[in-house]
């Protein structure tokens, strides 16, 4: 029994089969009990009974993809800060708790630098960004 | 029976996923490819005894970079039929002054001592107690990123800090003020 | 170490005769087998337990709202309509299935499969009791956050192959409102980790006590700002009102699942309500005691394990009402309120208790705020009855 260690994984890999398998099948035996008589006006998209003008592709704010962004620095952030948490307490046992402690602190006082830049310079704003530059800038002329 | 077994769907899925991204035509169709490749992956740590980072592929990689790509795909969308792959690439030609050249020295000495580390063991803090009598490999990162790779953790720390600072100048919406 | 069901049987000695008779009778293969068929067996029942507990969520929700709103709810599908679900179920199985005719087919299908998907797969850690759960993953926290993040994808991929605009907006709302509260989230879950020193579930758990003074929540002031944090955030990330832009019924229509039609939407819908009993699962073992029973009655044998899956499921269900009560009290978030309540409320506040909770650690050796209070009356008790 070779794989005993990684048989925790197991319920992982079927929970994951399990819900491929619930759709598909839930569809298959759908396709055979439910009707099928499509018509042009059932296949448009919904617009709240107008007719939809356009494509539905249109240019997006940038202000998703600035979101994005500081999410994912955050992310690896507290991806790296995991390891260093499970381990702080026994670290404070066998006395080396202020090394820890310091490198931790270290760590979350560097960010939080990143994340009181991006507050001050108003990327974390969703809608006031233009007029909120746009006044600034008046302020100074 | 199940490593096996595991490892073969991680493969399939990895390697079918890498496929997907350079053959299809459409870019999202192409960006659901590499989520499937880097489930793949995750599942391949699975089979290296790294769990802790399967996990973080999982929730660094599919859960944020995908995301981003797919964000970012979208922001440059426009008609369906721009949603293409295409081939090309700009030089920007760079020319360092005082200051570049500073930080890149800093730079090249962080990096110089965090490989000299991993590979030649040029530092080697004693700590009071053993890494491998952790009991999973999570504790066992924690506690050399404590000890013999603080330099590490901290500059990936800046370097964090750096990634978000010019991610945010560069997405900012009024560029070209200055 | 990695616990699972397998192992938990295990100690009993019907499975292990059991284990060594198919051993001698079919070779070397056979446990493995077996332990598959275990653990089949137990993601099966949880599943379906799950998929049941998610329709009946559908209907807990109608009847509290319709309680909340002083009118009945559904009463007439079986007693009190308690099988409300099941004819909802078999009716959206009988519609009929349109596909817009400019609409991706294949994300089509592939956006409520990763919704699902994320779901069910973040069942394997949810701590039923000590023995019962299905794994308990050494990285069982960081594992249930990086399914969840898949919950997001499948919702944008909805919003996406619709090709409508609705749904667009709603797709897109949706995938930043899932991916900003994960950091609130995350941080608070790190510092709860920090308190118990690992990352898995039944470490987590084991840390605290039965009774409400071992709860993380009361642990320190830091965990105690940090469950509403924690809360808070999942809430968002589920997609539940207050947080409901995504799919807003005022504005959006039904923002990404508009095109979406019988079982194809009752996929999603399922996946939100499963969603919403893991995240309430994970907050009632991250801060409310979650299987612990109090004096840890009954043990390790099954009646133990029947009283702590019975504790866990009281506290879970105690966090849906919550839900469902909030949904049906609070008007809705704007989209700009929300992006300033997590970046500039929450995430500040996260770091916070997170700075915090391991200056508690360290200057106070993790003990409690209770256990400080006692020892201070019973040295000042000492101290006071010396003289």
């Amino acid at each position: 029994m070779s794989s005993t260690g990684l048989n925790v994984y197991m319920p992982v890999v079927m929970l994951f089969a399990f819900g491929f398998i619930a759709v598909a099948g839930a569809l298959l035996v759908g396709k055979l009990v439910r009707p099928h008589h499509p018509t042009k006006l059932k296949e448009t998209a919904y617009e709240c009974g107008e007719e939809p003008v356009g494509s539905a592709w249109s240019q997006f704010n940038i202000r998703f993809y600035v979101v994005g962004l500081i999410f994912i620095i955050f992310d690896v952030e507290s991806a790296l800060m995991f390891p260093v948490a499970a381990v702080f307490k026994q670290f404070n046992e066998i006395g080396m708790g202020s090394i820890a402690l310091c490198s931790f602190l270290v760590f979350i006082g560097i960010l939080v630098v990143g994340i009181v830049y991006c507050w001050k310079k108003g990327d974390l704003d969703w809608v006031k960004s233009y007029q909120h530059s746009a006044a600034r800038r008046t302020i100074k002329e | 029976m199940f490593v096996k077994f595991l490892f073969l769907i991680s493969t399939l899925l990895t390697l079918a996923g890498a496929i997907g991204v350079v053959a299809v035509k459409n870019i999202m169709h192409a960006c659901v490819f590499l989520l499937a490749s880097l489930i793949g992956v995750a599942g391949l740590y699975v089979t290296l005894g790294a769990d802790f980072v399967s996990a973080v592929q999982l929730v660094v990689y599919v859960g944020g970079v995908v995301i981003l790509m797919i964000f970012a795909v979208m922001l440059t969308g426009g008609d369906k039929a721009d949603f293409f792959n295409k081939f090309g690439f700009e030089k920007v030609s760079a020319m360092g002054n005082k200051k570049t050249y500073l930080v890149g020295s800093a730079v090249l000495i962080v990096f110089t001592l965090s490989v000299g580390k991993i590979i030649f063991n040029i530092i080697d803090l004693k700590s009071s107690k053993d890494p491998q009598s952790y009991v999973s490999t999570v504790e066992q990162l924690g506690h050399l990123l404590l000890t013999d790779h603080v330099l590490a953790f901290e500059a990936s720390s800046v370097v964090l800090l750096g990634a978000l600072i010019g991610a945010a100048i560069i997405a900012r919406p009024n560029r070209g003020v200055k | 170490m990695n616990n699972t069901i397998v192992s938990y049987l295990l100690d009993f000695e019907i499975v292990r005769n059991m284990f060594d008779f198919v051993s001698t009778k079919f070779g070397l293969n056979a446990s493995g087998i077996l332990t598959f068929f275990i653990f089949f067996i137990a993601a099966f029942i949880v599943v379906n337990v799950m998929a049941v507990i998610g329709g009946l969520g559908t209907y807990a929700e109608r009847k509290i709202s319709a309680d909340m709103q002083m009118r009945i709810g559904p009463n007439r599908v079986g007693p009190f309509g308690i099988l409300q679900f099941l004819a909802d179920g078999v009716k959206m199985i009988m519609k009929e299935d349109i596909v817009p005719a400019k609409a991706d087919r294949a994300l089509f299908f592939v956006a409520p499969t990763l919704c699902l998907m994320g779901v069910f797969a973040s069942l394997a850690v949810i701590p039923f009791s000590k023995g019962l759960t299905l794994t308990h993953l050494n990285v069982g926290v960081v594992y249930l956050l990086g399914v969840s993040s898949l919950v997001g994808i499948g919702i944008f991929l909805g919003g996406y192959s619709s090709n409508s605009k609705w749904s667009m907006l709603g797709g897109m709302r949706g995938a930043s409102q899932i991916i900003s509260y994960e950091i609130p989230v995350t941080l608070s879950m790190l510092a709860v980790v920090v308190l118990a020193g690992g990352l898995s579930f039944d470490k987590l758990v084991d840390a605290q006590t039965g009774w409400p003074t071992g709860w993380f929540i009361f642990h320190n002031p830091f965990t105690f700002i940090g469950f509403f944090v924690f809360f808070v955030g999942v809430l968002a990330e589920t997609n539940r009102a207050p947080f409901d832009l995504p799919e807003a019924e005022s504005e959006l229509v039904s923002g990404y699942h508009t095109e979406f039609t019988g079982m194809r939407f009752a996929f999603f819908a399922l996946a939100e309500y499963v969603e919403v009993f893991v995240v309430c699962g994970a907050a009632s073992a991250l801060f409310l005691g979650g299987y612990k029973v109090p004096m840890d009655l009954g043990g390790e044998s099954i009646l133990g394990q029947i009283l702590q899956m019975g504790s866990f499921l009281t506290k879970t269900f105690l966090l849906y009402y919550v839900v469902i009560w909030i949904r049906w009290t609070l008007p809705r978030l704007r989209v700009d309120q929300l992006m300033v309540v997590c970046w500039k409320y929450l995430t500040p506040i996260a770091l916070f208790n997170l700075v915090g909770c391991a200056l508690w650690v360290y200057f106070l050796n993790g003990k409690s705020f209770y256990e400080l209070v006692m020892n201070m009356a019973v040295t000042s008790i000492h101290s006071g009855g010396g003289h």
